[in-house]
């Protein structure tokens, strides 16, 4: 058995601690955030937040996880709320503003390497408030274990959604 | 009661008096079904005749619409639907709050995403002008005023000082229109709606044109979107299979499943195809893994390998027993002409195969029941096509198959004639287990066994004469047989399916014929003819598999626009006259020359002749055309080359795009976009690794494709060309385009024409010192 923290609430799950925490988020707690890409982390499909830096979740046993804290996506508009030390009536109906800065873009295509993209981005703004194009392009291709793929081609509307969340995020921040 | 029977724009209209409990003109699904109960076990698609198949109007002014085609994220349905239906209806584009697509057993058209503006007249759009037309019946009747002295604007229609809204006008009525249509639901192009009824005239148009939202971004940002990967059955197996050691390669024996291990895992058999099942999906991934180390197959090595692809293909191949297509534009006698020009060019262009590699690799869920009917949950572009496949297989009718369709990783065409690959194997594992169960692809099942788009080369012949122009061009185009739709999990377990498509191309052509229309008119002498093979390995794999073709955005076309944009470049500068002009020059068609226009003024092209060469670093420019679909397509690509390691830096592309008119500005700017980097990845990197056992290729190593540090600026013009008054389609054809465009641009740079993709730094390094 393992336990950890799911987007701010403290799960158990059965599953073996050799099981990849893709499919415990995925089959156990049915999260439909992070998708199977490659289970390589060879794209970025998969991607959580593991106490704060994103990872792999399709090569990470689930062991790995136990006693930390994972965000999803579906977490991220809680883990805004939280830093921003919204009342949680406000934060039931608050999005992340990389979510809205996402919409607002209208940035995925087919959509399905999206969640990564956000997570990824959500570690970056965390790090580096107003990153330049080149510092986001960095986060997208060298920072982590392999570049973060998106097969449509959406990667200029990404860099304006991250822009555009980073600007949001900044003025809310001094606001 | 009053029935009154007439015959309108090709249409039965009938109006008839009815009551329902909820007031609505139509509220539930299955109502619009064929008349009459359907037998047990039997579920049909909706009944394309009946208006309310096709759209609802609510009491509440709300409006739902369906269509057999589904979101592969264009957003089309979401989008340009909404807009087009919103218009003929004359209601905000806000009213319409539900799309119901790609279900086959709720929607009543069919057909594939390629086709989801039909040139301009999507089904929708006639099915929302004849309901039009009987709603103004309906309120002339009810208002007592003419029909002719009747308004509608935003859902009310007004005249004679009266008014009533949609919602009201049909409540407690039905609209006893029957929509013609002609055609085979089932078929790879599905139903068109017939007739001719009015049509809004495009100088009214307040709703297309406008960048409304895709509603389907939200959920998917939000993670509330159910994907196909999300689907879940009560007592669903999750499934891996252990696909054959080539693609030649028949079953000696299946291993077996170490029990202790494994204890709730279990393998089956059928033919060639072997699946390992489980109840967990981690216990399936880890039985899989021990089963597939210990199955047994035959050898088989009937591939020429991709160092041989070309060689192949040019002195192997059988290109003489198909007949040979000629383009419907030939004229003169080319031959004769070049071989009396002194300025010419001789040239053969050699495209490799590529993979449709989308992000998530190909997974579906099949739940065949007890009563015959099977379910299968899948991401398809054309669900109907599926169906048949399915029903084809099991040797039922296909109003026992329902297929229905859910998000999930865009492929590229490789389902536009119904399956992606992992369909099939999870409805013949179903079958033989009796439960719902979900296969999913592997990302090395993914690239080794699904289709590809095909290889092809093209050899070119040309001249020029003293005046600087294109005085003969002849060009043959030898391709391998595309449009594999076989269910390859049918294949393996030795079940019926359509055959393999043959030499002569397949059902839809997509092979030896003339795909990319040509645009310089100007030019006296043209001779373009197009050969076809077999699919290579096909015939002679004991399995019949081998390498198999699929459409990939542009099938055929991108194989022989790349070799004619570049050739069409090399005998610009053979002319002494910039590439753009050059094209320009011989183009008579106004909408060509207005989207060369487009590219040359927002591109920064500059016509010069000296290289700009420094830090080693050498740039160039590149231009390439194209016509498809009622599209007309330019695009200018603007390079850096390094003269020492031979790496290409693609630092823009502008791409101009006049599509007649133009429905959604923002959405279209993001598929050209998309296209664009797709045309980078396959200009720059993309290439089929295989040996003569089979793909080689089995990850995003293996397989690279762009990241975003290979991202160049994209300048993206949009030409609305209301005047056309049609919806040119096709915006995936942004992905043909960067790749001739780039291959111009190395030559600017380089002086030295690549005429094989992708460029590599290492055959571009080989070129430079050659």
């Amino acid at each position: 058995m393992t336990t950890m923290v799911v987007n701010g609430v403290k799960r158990e799950v059965q599953a073996p601690a050799d099981t990849p925490l893709l499919y415990v988020l995925r089959n156990d707690l049915e999260l439909s955030g992070p998708q199977f890409g490659c289970g390589l982390a060879q794209c970025g499909a998969c991607s959580v937040l593991l106490n704060g830096k994103e990872v792999r979740s399709c090569i990470t046993p689930v062991g790995a996880a136990a006693g930390k804290e994972v965000t999803t996506l579906e977490g991220l508009p809680a883990r805004w709320a939280k830093q921003k030390g919204l009342s949680e009536a406000e934060a039931a109906k608050t999005l992340h503003p990389l979510q809205e800065a996402w919409i607002e873009e209208q940035t995925p295509l087919c959509g399905f390497c999206q969640n990564g993209m956000m997570i990824k981005a959500t570690e970056l703004l965390e790090r580096i408030a107003s990153p330049t194009v080149a510092e986001i392009k960095e986060a997208f291709t060298t920072s982590g274990p392999s570049p973060h793929l998106c097969r449509c081609g959406s990667y200029t509307a990404i860099i304006q959604a991250v822009q555009r969340a980073a600007s949001t995020m900044v003025k809310r921040s001094v606001a | 009661m009053s029935t009154d029977l007439t015959n309108v724009f090709g249409a039965s209209l009938s109006r008839r008096g009815f009551v329902t409990a909820g007031g609505a003109l139509l509220a539930s699904f299955g109502l619009a079904r064929a008349e009459g109960q359907q037998p047990a076990g039997v579920v049909d698609s909706l009944n394309p005749a009946r208006p309310e198949s096709w759209i609802e109007i609510h009491a509440d002014n709300t409006i739902l619409i369906r269509t057999g085609k589904s979101d592969f994220g264009q957003g089309t349905i979401f989008t340009a639907y909404r807009q087009i239906v919103a218009e003929e209806l004359g209601v905000p584009f806000e009213a319409i709050t539900t799309v119901v697509s790609g279900d086959t057993d709720r929607t009543p058209d069919g057909g594939g995403t390629f086709d989801l503006l039909m040139h301009g007249m999507p089904n929708l759009r006639k099915a929302s002008a004849y309901v039009h037309q009987a709603l103004l019946d309906l309120a002339s009747q009810q208002l007592g005023v003419p029909k002719d002295q009747l308004s509608v604007q935003d859902g009310v229609v007004s005249g004679g000082g009266k008014s009533v809204s949609y919602g009201d006008l049909v409540k407690n009525q039905k609209l006893n229109l029957t929509i013609p249509v002609k055609g085979d639901v089932n078929s790879m192009f599905g139903l068109t709606v017939e007739g001719d009824p009015p049509l809004k005239p495009v100088s009214q148009y307040s709703i297309v044109g406008k960048s409304f939202p895709n509603s389907v971004i939200v959920s998917k940002v939000t993670a509330k979107e159910t994907w196909v990967t999300d689907v879940r059955l009560p007592g669903m197996l999750h499934a891996r299979v252990v696909h054959p050691k080539t693609l030649g390669s028949k079953l000696v024996s299946a291993g077996t499943v170490d029990k202790a291990r494994f204890p709730n895992a279990q393998v089956v058999v059928k033919g060639n195809l072997v699946g390992v099942v489980a109840p967990t999906e981690w216990e399936a991934i880890k039985a899989a893994q021990q089963v597939a180390s210990g199955t047994k197959w035959s050898e088989w090595k009937g591939l020429p390998g991709d160092q041989r692809l070309f060689q192949y293909l040019k002195e192997d191949a059988d290109w003489k027993t198909a007949p040979v297509a000629t383009s419907t534009t030939n004229k003169g006698d080319a031959p004769a002409a070049i071989a009396n020009s002194p300025k010419k060019l001789s040239a053969t262009y050699q495209l490799p195969y590529l993979k449709h590699a989308p992000i998530g690799p190909t997974m579906a869920v099949a739940d065949v029941r007890a009563d015959g009917t099977v379910y299968v949950y899948a991401h398809t572009q054309n669900a109907q096509a599926l169906r048949t496949g399915i029903a084809r297989m099991l040797t039922t009718s296909v109003d026992h198959v329902v297929v229905r369709t859910f998000a999930g990783a865009g492929h590229y065409g490789r389902s536009n004639g119904g399956n992606a690959g992992a369909e099939d194997e999870a409805v013949i594992l179903s079958q033989a287990l009796g439960k719902p169960v979900r296969v999913q692809w592997t990302r090395q099942d993914d690239l080794q066994w699904s289709t590809q788009s095909s290889a092809a080369i093209s050899e070119v012949e040309l001249s020029v004469d003293g005046k600087g122009n294109l005085s003969a061009y002849e060009i043959k185009h030898y391709m391998p047989a595309m449009q594999d739709d076989r269910l390859v999990g049918a294949i393996l377990a030795g079940l019926p399916t359509i055959p393999a498509p043959n030499e002569i191309g397949s059902l839809f052509g997509i092979a030896n014929a003339m795909h990319d229309p040509w645009v310089y008119d100007a030019t006296p002498a043209v001779l373009e003819r197009s050969y076809g093979t077999s699919q290579i390995g096909q015939t002679s794999s004991p399995l019949n598999v081998g390498l198999r073709d699929h459409s990939l955005r542009t099938p055929g076309q991108y194989q022989q626009n790349f070799p004619r944009e570049l050739a069409i470049t090399e005998a610009a500068v053979l002319a002494g006259v910039d590439p753009l002009q050059f094209r320009i020059q011989h183009a008579r068609e106004k909408r060509v020359i207005g989207v060369l226009d487009a590219v040359r003024q927002n591109s920064g092209w500059e016509t010069r002749s000296a290289r700009r060469v420094s830090d080693g670093v050498s740039r160039g420019q590149g231009v390439s055309v194209m016509f498809r679909s009622g599209t007309y397509w330019a695009c200018v690509a603007q390079i850096a080359v390094n003269m020492t390691s031979g790496a290409i830096k693609v630092e823009k592309v502008t791409v101009a795009v006049d599509p007649g008119i133009v429905i959604n500005p923002a959405q279209l700017k993001r598929q050209v976009e998309g296209g664009a980097v797709m045309g980078v990845s396959i200009a720059l990197l993309e290439e089929v690794r295989f040996d003569e056992s089979g793909v080689t290729s089995s990850d995003w190593r293996s397989y690279p494709i762009a990241t975003m540090a290979d991202l160049p600026e994209i300048k993206v013009v949009l030409i609305n060309n209301p005047e056309v008054g049609m919806y040119g389609q096709g915006s995936e054809a942004a992905n043909a385009l960067a790749a001739p465009a780039i291959a111009g641009a190395l030559f600017d740079a380089t002086g030295k024409v690549a005429r094989r993709l992708p460029l590599k730094a290492d055959y571009v390094k080989a070129l430079l010192k050659a």
